[in-house]
């Protein structure tokens, strides 16, 4: 018994925490029906200027006051009133693709701002972290969480008594069913909706301020996990009830103390399941609670009321000069491929061959949410299990490269299968978040062992060989990945075309009418998570090849992130939008190469604020400047007779 | 051995029973009708006939199969064709696409391989298809984008989607609603056209009191989950207990 309370009593302080951020992410959601993924990077910008305002000699109290009390809050504002308010009754994959936007965006900008460098001991914020007070079960109990357990005791009394003894509580809590009900009744919801951002952000601020001195240094990663395990405490509580969720928090941090004293130490299982347990939770929590599974689609009682959402324009048409288009992008691709292979200088080559290997794996996503409207945020992790299932077949045994890399692409497919599973049950916010525990399962666990992807020391993946012809030379891989992204267009083009493509957009519309027109839809999603896994794989692999070493770093869930903006951003209802993405991604990333360090911040936050655009043009920029350009070109050809005459 | 027959169906969310021992039965190419106040448990009868939702308990048969066990789509192939109260059409597809993709389920032969070796033939015209879309009136705005169409042709695309498939059985939720009356009344015509051929019986839930009396022959009446009166439309509406569900207690 003193053992077990040995080991719990420290989860407590991280347990506060998770029960802040739940709390938080409980309120907005449940009246604004906006999943808020930035929650975590609003915790770590206050912990940052916390940080800074300490360290630049400020009293604690001040550096409190404007982080916590002024800024904070201020960003809760901000994100409501300057994005999320517009978004509330968009589609789930807006409204998804702009919070993971903020989240990438945000912590990137906050290092461009105030430098990205390394920050040792985070400050403590009220007793000193050094002072033991008391021993409970032989555990030393030290400032920082004697304070923590404190404020978040007395944040969540106040806020309790708020919600069910006053005015502003009651219309809060009125919130919850329904906004504009409540704007019927007379009330105005805006006015309550912004204190309610207000609140949240502020308990973001604090639980950031709180959370950063339980660790060495200040990070944001700490933060985006941080933001998991308060999804899976929020997950606890159903996503409605404010106490579970709290209670959710304070046990899931007991939990992870208590799997890390008990589980041997030193093996990948306790180093790595111990950061994925808030996710293995929430897994398990969606798969077998059948009423959370509903809750993720928020409605309120008069969504009747809103305008249908803009149809998801494709690709420029119906102008009349198809024939050209496709004349000009044919000529483009043409001059691209020669140059590649003739003149332009090898790191350039490099680069470019990245880029199709990475439009590979971004065909995968234009497969699976663009044309089927599922959303997968473990594609990396696929295209890493392709590259480690091609390098450790080639190192092990000797087997040729191109054998590996469709072998890897059938290993892909295979998982893919089975993260198809929770696909067939959940659809919307509850299937990207357990695509995301998939993703960060085989980061923690997965990709750890020799066998996989050899945890950092990563593998090396050889180029191939094909007979007495070699792939060694950066141009003759440059075109054998051209070849290999010219079949996966191919085979994404002929499902679009043919019945499978029907059905799927048939399915992206609705799967109530898909299946009551004799739709097997589980076969097709199985059979849709497959292929775009495997296509994954391939492009993870022939990346891994180029590379030549490659680490499960190179295909971590962060990534998954990325390239799911990214893709969005550029273009996800077209073949073409994932190659432009993949060059965007790789072309972009070269040039930010040439400035400063601290410029690189730029690309996330470019990608990361781009993704508000989607909300506005669901076709992707790309598509968007094409349409504008082909619409100013038809205006200054409808004007030019009236000039002549 | 009925052609649709329905015994003893519970179902309960929570504590609430939102339908309570109904039974009901059809015949072949019979026209139907399901009325009842709101919340009165029709919807949820027709998400339990087509499968969207499981019963508790009861029994259902169709065509000589029990039925209650299967999954949605595996009713749909049986026979089983449904439009929706709340609009669910397939964004960003256009009305053809909406009834070819519905005509290619049931015919069955779409292949993913097929599709990969370039065999899909998926952008065929369908006759089927052009003469359901002409007897529709849905031929000029057959290749618009389905966000554009007003709620009138939402429906008959609903219909027509349901309708390519031949089912032997319609469930129509609530067909009227959102319709203004000259296309309530389009709508009637084209059900009493389809009734006259009975190929397919109809199940219709539907406040237009108008709408039922053209089309429909004989009503069942629901009131908190339980079936309160059935027979011919004209003598269940002089009937005492459905009046007072309607319109509360009349003295």
């Amino acid at each position: 018994m003193t053992r077990f309370l040995s080991y719990a009593i420290p989860g407590l302080p991280y347990g506060c925490v998770f029960a802040l951020m739940a709390v938080g992410l409980v309120i907005t959601y449940q009246t604004s029906g906006v999943f808020n993924l930035a929650y975590g990077a609003q915790a770590y910008a206050s912990a940052l200027i916390y940080y800074v305002g300490v360290h630049a000699g400020w009293p604690h109290w001040a550096a409190f006051l404007v982080a916590v009390v002024v800024v904070a809050p201020l960003m809760g504002l901000a994100m409501d009133r300057c994005l999320y308010r517009f978004i509330r009754s968009a589609p789930v994959l807006v409204k998804l693709v702009s919070a993971l936007g903020m989240m990438i965006a945000i912590p990137s900008a906050l290092q461009l701002i105030f430098g990205s460098q390394e920050r040792l001991a985070p400050p403590s914020l009220w007793l000193p972290p050094t002072s033991v007070y008391f021993h409970v079960a032989g555990d030393a109990i030290n400032g920082t969480e004697l304070s923590t357990v404190i404020v978040t005791l007395a944040v969540v009394l106040l806020l309790s008594l708020m919600l069910h003894f006053t005015q502003i509580g009651l219309r809060m809590r009125a919130m919850s069913e329904s906004p504009r009900m409540v704007q019927l009744a007379g009330i105005n919801s805006e006015l309550v909706g912004v204190a309610i951002w207000v609140l949240s952000g502020f308990l973001a601020g604090l639980a950031g301020v709180l959370l950063a001195p339980l660790f060495a240094d200040l990070q944001s990663l700490n933060f985006t996990e941080l933001l998991v395990s308060a999804i899976a405490a929020a997950a606890l509580g159903s996503l409605t009830s404010l106490p579970l969720a709290f209670w959710g928090g304070i046990g899931l941090g007991v939990l992870e103390e208590l799997l890390g004293g008990y589980l041997p130490s030193g093996s990948v299982l306790s180093s790595g399941l111990r950061p994925s347990l808030p996710f293995v939770v929430l897994l398990v929590l969606l798969l077998v609670m059948p009423g959370l599974r509903e809750r993720w689609f928020h409605d309120d009682p008069l969504a009747g009321c809103d305008p249908p959402p803009p149809p998801t324009a494709t690709t420029i048409g119906g102008y009349g000069f198809e024939g050209l288009m496709r004349t000009v992008r044919w000529s483009v691709l043409a001059v691209f491929f020669v140059s590649c292979v003739t003149w332009v200088p090898g790191n350039w080559t490099f680069t470019f061959t990245q880029g199709l290997a990475y439009s590979i794996i971004f065909l995968s996503i234009v497969l699976l949410t663009g044309m089927s409207g599922q959303i997968s945020l473990c594609q990396a992790s696929f295209a890493g299990v392709g590259a480690f299932t091609c390098a450790q077949l080639a190192n092990h045994f000797g087997t040729s490269v191109f054998l590996g890399i469709v072998a890897g692409a059938a290993v892909a497919a295979l998982l893919g299968v089975v993260v198809a599973l929770p696909a067939l049950r959940l659809g919307g916010l509850a299937l990207a978040l357990a695509t995301l525990a998939f993703g960060l399962l085989a980061d923690n666990v997965g990709f750890q062992f020799s066998w996989s992807g050899n945890g950092d020391s990563g593998v090396n993946v050889p180029r191939p060989q094909l007979g007495s012809l070699s792939f060694e030379s950066g141009k003759a891989f440059f075109v054998l990945t051209c070849v290999a992204l010219l079949v996966a267009s191919a085979v994404v083009l002929a499902i679009r075309r043919g019945t499978t493509g029907r059905e799927l957009a048939a399915m992206r519309g609705s799967e109530l009418a898909a299946n009551a027109i004799g739709m097997n839809l589980a076969k097709l999603k199985i059979a849709v998570f497959a292929v775009a896994a495997a296509l994954a794989g391939v492009g993870g692999a022939l990346y891994g090849s180029l590379q030549g070493t490659v680490s499960p770093n190179d295909f971590n869930s962060f990534l998954s992130l990325v390239f799911m903006v990214v893709v969005v951003t550029t273009g996800v209802y077209t073949v073409e939008g994932a190659i432009q993405a993949g060059m965007a991604y790789v072309v972009l990333y070269q040039v930010l190469d040439y400035l400063p360090s601290q410029w690189r911040n730029l690309f996330p936050i470019l990608f990361g604020f781009g993704a508000i655009t989607y909300a506005l043009h669901p076709e992707g920029v790309v598509e968007w400047q094409k349409r504008r350009v082909v619409e100013v070109f038809l205006a200054w050809r409808k004007r030019r007779p009236e000039a002549v005459a | 051995m009925a052609f649709l027959e329905v015994r003893g169906m519970v179902k309960r969310f929570g504590g609430i029973v939102a339908l309570d021992d109904v039974s009901i039965a059809l015949e072949q190419g019979e026209a139907v009708g399901l009325v009842g106040p709101n919340g009165a448990g029709k919807t949820t009868l027709f998400d339990c006939l087509n499968g969207v939702r499981r019963v508790d308990s009861g029994e259902v048969s169709f065509l000589g199969r029990r039925i209650e066990g299967l999954p949605v789509y595996k009713r749909a192939r049986l026979g089983i064709g449904r439009t929706f109260q709340r609009l669910e059409l397939f964004a960003g597809m256009s009305a053809r696409e909406h009834l070819m993709v519905a005509e290619r389920v049931h015919r069955g032969d779409g292949r993913l391989w097929k599709d990969l070796l370039g065999r899909g033939r998926a952008r065929e015209p369908v006759p089927r298809v052009e003469t359901l879309l002409h007897e529709l009136g849905l031929e000029e705005v057959a290749d618009d984008p389905i966000e554009s169409l007003s709620q009138g042709h939402g429906r008959r695309v609903e219909l027509g989607r349901a309708l390519v498939q031949e089912p032997h059985l319609l469930l129509l939720d609530e067909p009227s609603s959102g319709l203004d009356t000259r296309e309530t009344a389009d709508f009637a015509t084209i059900l009493i056209k389809l009734r006259d051929r009975r190929e397919t019986a109809m199940l219709l839930v539907e406040h237009d009191i108008d709408l039922v009396r053209r089309v429909i022959e004989r009503i069942y009446v629901l009131d908190f989950g339980k079936l309160i009166a059935s027979g011919p439309v004209d003598e269940v509406f002089a009937d005492k207990a459905v009046r007072r569900a309607y319109l509360g207690d009349v003295k």
